[in-house]
């Protein structure tokens, strides 16, 4: 029997090398060409040539040159040769193809065969292969079997098929009688759950179409509102009392699943039942949404009925769960539906509870208290084992972060920052970079703790923090109000770093010693004033030049970047130490390469040199420690950025200052006051913040004066002048700017802005499929006093045009009602 | 609502012994989706849960002794954890229908798979019965219904 599928299948397995493989598959694939090439070939022979041939489809060779003979297979009379020829052509064909017009008179045949089984073979190919072609010819065909059959086998089949093809040609929604349903609901005798899933399945087809096509009016001439929705909305009771009935039913032999009844065709219900009201809502249809009370309450009694211990119980919360906050229920359900998610949790399942996280983080702008309840369940995912449920107790724990739980927050994930290891960068990225966002929106009072946060996060992940997150981190600093809380920080990194435990820190940990370096620039003599501390023997001028001294040697070949804050923490520090041997090993530091191959380096070391042989006087001035860093200016106006905080930035201003007339005046008036360095700072500080307010007022005026910008000085939130208002109503405007869009992501703020009091603003946004969207916080709050104005963040992740459209629930003037708005935006960028 | 992408059947050896699609794909998306997901599969461990993202949708498999069950379903639309129940439905049947199944059984009888997985999941992915027995009776019918077949032809 060398020539049955078996040995065929044996060979393969038995190849001893992949060449060997290859060899007995070309062989026989070529074999079965030939074969199958032969008008004479008998019935049998054909059959075992197309099995091999499938056998080839599943190990992913070609096989097209049989796709013709596997129609001629259907032809057949015999069902054996029927069954295999269908079984082909479903796997050999798709939808695309030109080859299916062949096949629609043989499937209009065997849709009216006297046998079933090849009725049901027809019915089924028919719902895998059904192109818009096939769909409009054999629609009667099936419809004929839906009206007439009184066969639940055939019933179900025949549903499901009529659902795939009215889906498939839209027009068919015309001649689709809803009555054929009626009668089979009202058939006891053939409402097998089988049957019930085709009736569900057709319901939902009709819906999304529905849904798909909002108030537009198809070229048909059908008004859904009226043609379609109206009299579906009479199966809904049925509907109501079926699934209450399955979901309270005890254990029915053959539906069971780990004692639910049934959780497919619950969820198909529930699925169903949702369309519905999605489209009620939509079309606002009163025929429909009279049944909401009935929905919620049912939802509700199927939310506390259905036993939560086993996966299938819990697919129909989740179910019921999803539906309660896609359709946005009444508040009860939808704490009842977080709860849930929160028991999710709890579990040891972690299918359970990756759908709950992923499920909450939606959630947030929709239940945010009711989220937050839950915050030590969700710490605790923080240490699961499995890093892509870390992942998501990441993103719900930013989330759900705000004033209240900060501290706690912070602390929480410090502990899961602690357990990271290389494996996991992404999540250490991800952390670092909500944290510095996390300290940009919100103020800590206590500026000393969110210091110790920082050398934290850099003793343990340091490594993997990119510049653009060290700057970030350096600003923080910079802008801290205390001068003790610096000088603590420096005096913590620096006894870890000089310390005998400095084997903590290694080479590699690039982000601790380039704050480090920058820290010595800027701060150094803050440190190295305090005479009194009991760490002078660890600390003092000589331990902190050697320091630069040797971390120069670990890096200058191989990194740029710390060499150059190197320089010039060389160079800041020669004003605050007093021994001239110090002094002169700084000079020496930065002489050395002012002969390097290097040009920028050297450009740099001679321009340093210039500043070194200044007198001391006019250095203290120019070397004076950093101002501060106003981020968001830079954000929102392109003015001139207020010193970058980056000092090879600064030193091209310098040297511009320094060779200008006006410097050495500068430096005189100045002079007297440096004996008071603090003082000096906030002048500095002082003076360039009322500079950019004016210069920020008088841009923002001139470009936008339709903007109320007058009006938002009580508010914490201020309209940046590039937001473009893209909602004006009665009660509010809703003003957008997109912050950034590159490389697949882009972040967009949207500011409301209230024209009447409001309270327990909600926002949903919807994005396009290709797009993911996470929802940040409103902030301040949810409630907004006249003109005053609250902002939100929106990350939309994926590809395609940027289009929005967002829907608003609010209370207005306190009153209990809610309001809706709704509208779309879109944003002339793509991803 | 159930709308598989596809279902493909991979053993712990990276071979896929069997694979359906339930949405149209071009040949070349089909190949990108199995020579990506086969290694991303294979490699998670036994604890990590059963849901991964890929490209723009989910996935949600499952092993049975050998054998990873993979199947692709539409984000937002299909149920995660009712998923999990249909790979399991299917095991199931297979099991009875096999009596004890293993690998085996499914490489040398991929047809009588695919009968009972067209049985159970219908046109775009959708589930069209969720009895065992339903489905097992109606492949065995169709099972007896082709042997007579082939008694009728040798008696004449």
């Amino acid at each position: 029997m060398g020539s049955s599928l078996r040995s065929f299948i044996k060979d393969v397995r038995g190849a001893k090398t992949l060449a060997d493989e290859r060899a007995i598959i070309t062989k026989q694939s070529a074999k079965i060409r030939t074969k199958l090439r032969d008008d004479h070939l008998p019935h049998e022979k054909r059959r075992v040539n197309i099995q091999k041939l499938l056998y080839l489809y599943i190990l992913g060779e070609k096989t097209h040159f049989g796709q013709v003979e596997c129609i001629n297979l259907i032809a057949s009379d015999d069902f054996v040769d029927k069954r295999l020829g269908y079984l082909a052509a479903t796997l050999l064909l798709d939808e695309s193809e030109d080859l299916l017009t062949l096949l629609t008179n043989m499937l209009n045949n065997d849709l009216h065969h006297p046998n079933k089984y090849a009725v049901s073979l027809a019915l089924t190919s028919l719902g895998f292969l059904s192109s818009p072609e096939l769909a409009r010819d054999l629609y009667p065909d099936v419809e004929n079997i839906i009206k007439n059959s009184k066969d639940p086998f055939l019933l179900k089949k025949a549903l499901q098929c009529a659902a795939k093809l009215i889906f498939k040609d839209v027009s068919l929604l015309e001649i689709f009688n809803i009555e054929d349903i009626t009668k089979i609901l009202a058939n006891h005798s053939v409402c097998t759950h089988g049957v019930l899933l085709g009736v569900a399945k057709i319901l939902q087809s009709i819906l999304s179409i529905g849904l798909n096509r909002g108030n537009d009016d198809g070229e048909d001439g059908v008004d859904y509102n009226s043609d379609v929705l109206s009299p579906l909305s009479l199966l809904l009771r049925d509907f109501f009392v079926r699934l209450e009935n399955l979901n309270s039913k005890n254990i029915e032999p053959g539906y069971d699943v780990q004692g639910i009844c049934d959780p497919f065709l619950q969820c198909e219900m529930i699925y169903t039942l949702k369309l519905y009201f999605q489209v009620g809502e939509l079309l606002d249809s009163k025929h429909v949404l009279d049944y909401k009370n009935n929905f919620c309450d049912l939802l509700t009694r199927i939310a506390t009925n259905t036993d939560s211990t086993k996966n299938s119980g819990q697919a129909i919360l989740y179910e019921t769960v999803k539906t309660i906050f896609s359709l946005n229920l009444n508040q009860p359900l939808r704490v009842l539906g977080v709860n849930i998610l929160a028991k999710f949790l709890t579990g040891k399942e972690n299918n359970t509870k990756y759908v709950s996280l992923n499920t909450l983080l939606n959630v947030v702008p929709q239940e945010p208290t009711a989220v937050q309840r839950h915050r030590k369940f969700i710490s605790h995912c923080l240490q699961d084992s499995d890093v892509s449920i870390r992942m998501r107790a990441l993103e719900l724990s930013f989330a759900i972060l705000d004033d209240s739980n900060l501290v706690d927050s912070v602390n929480e994930l410090m502990k899961f920052l602690a357990k990271q290891d290389e494996d996991s960068k992404d999540l250490i990225v991800y952390s670092i970079d909500h944290l510095v966002d996390t300290f940009d929106f919100h103020t800590v009072k206590d500026e000393g703790w969110k210091l110790d946060i920082f050398l934290n996060v850099l003793k343990m992940v340091g490594s993997f923090i990119n510049y653009e997150k060290i700057n970030d981190i350096l600003i923080i600093i910079n802008n801290t109000t205390q001068l003790s809380d610096k000088s603590d920080f420096l005096r913590k990194l620096l006894t870890i770093s000089l310390g005998e435990k400095s084997i903590e820190i290694t080479d590699e940990n690039i982000g601790w010693q380039l704050v480090l370096i920058w820290c010595i620039g800027e701060y150094g003599d803050l440190i190295l004033n305090q005479n009194d501390e009991s760490s002078t023997n660890i600390i003092n001028e000589s331990s902190v030049t050697n320091y630069l001294l040797n971390i120069k040697e670990s890096y200058t070949t191989t990194n740029h970047k710390i060499f150059n804050y190197i320089l010039t923490a060389a160079l800041k520090l020669s004003i605050k130490v007093h021994d001239p041997k110090n002094i002169e090993q700084l000079r020496q530091l930065i002489l050395g390469y002012s002969d390097s191959s290097d040009l920028l380096l050297q450009t740099k070391c001679n321009q340093y040199e210039i500043f070194f042989n200044q007198p001391v006087s006019v250095r203290k001035v120019i070397l004076e420690t950093m101002p501060k860093f106003e981020k968001i200016n830079e954000k929102q106006n392109n003015i001139k950025k207020p010193s970058k905080s980056l000092i090879s930035d600064e030193s091209t201003n310098l040297i511009s200052d320094l060779l200008g007339d006006d410097s050495k005046t500068e430096a005189k008036t100045l002079k007297s006051d440096n004996v008071q360095p603090i003082d000096l700072l906030e002048e500095i500080f002082g003076e360039k913040k009322a500079v950019n307010q004016s210069v920020k007022s008088g841009e923002e005026q001139e470009k936008s004066a339709d903007l109320p910008l007058q009006s938002t000085k009580n508010s914490n939130v201020i309209l940046p002048s590039d937001a473009v208002k893209i909602h004006d109503s009665t009660s509010l405007n809703v003003y957008a700017s997109l912050l950034s869009a590159n490389a697949g992501q882009a972040h967009i703020e949207l500011y409301f802005q209230a024209k009447l009091p409001m309270s327990d603003l909600q926002t949903f946004c919807a994005v396009p499929k290709t797009q993911k969207l996470t929802l940040g916080q409103l902030h301040p709050s949810s409630t907004i006093e006249v003109n005053q104005i609250c902002k939100q963040l929106l990350k939309i992740s994926g590809s395609g045009k940027l289009k929005l459209r967002v829907k608003l629930n609010f209370h207005l003037n306190g009153s209990l009602s809610t309001t809706n708005e709704q509208f779309d935006h879109k944003f002339d960028k793509t991803l | 609502m159930t709308q598989l992408k596809y279902l493909i059947l991979v053993s712990r050896q990276g071979k896929i012994r069997l694979k359906k699609w339930y949405t149209a794909m071009t040949a070349s998306e089909k190949a990108k989706i199995v020579k990506d997901l086969t290694p991303t599969i294979l490699a998670r461990k036994p604890k990590m849960c059963n849901i991964i993202e890929y490209s723009d949708h989910k996935v949600v498999y499952k092993r049975y002794a050998s054998l990873f069950f993979i199947v692709g379903v539409t984000p937002d639309v299909d149920n995660e954890l009712l998923t999990l129940e249909i790979i399991h439905r299917f095991v199931e049947t297979m099991d009875t229908y096999f009596g004890n199944v293993c690998e085996l059984d499914i490489i040398f009888n991929f047809s009588k798979a695919y009968d009972i997985l067209n049985e159970m999941v219908m046109c775009d992915g959708s589930i069209a019965e969720s009895s065992r027995k339903e489905v097992l009776h109606h492949v065995t019918v169709m099972d007896t219904m082709e042997s007579n077949d082939n008694l009728e032809r040798v008696l004449s």
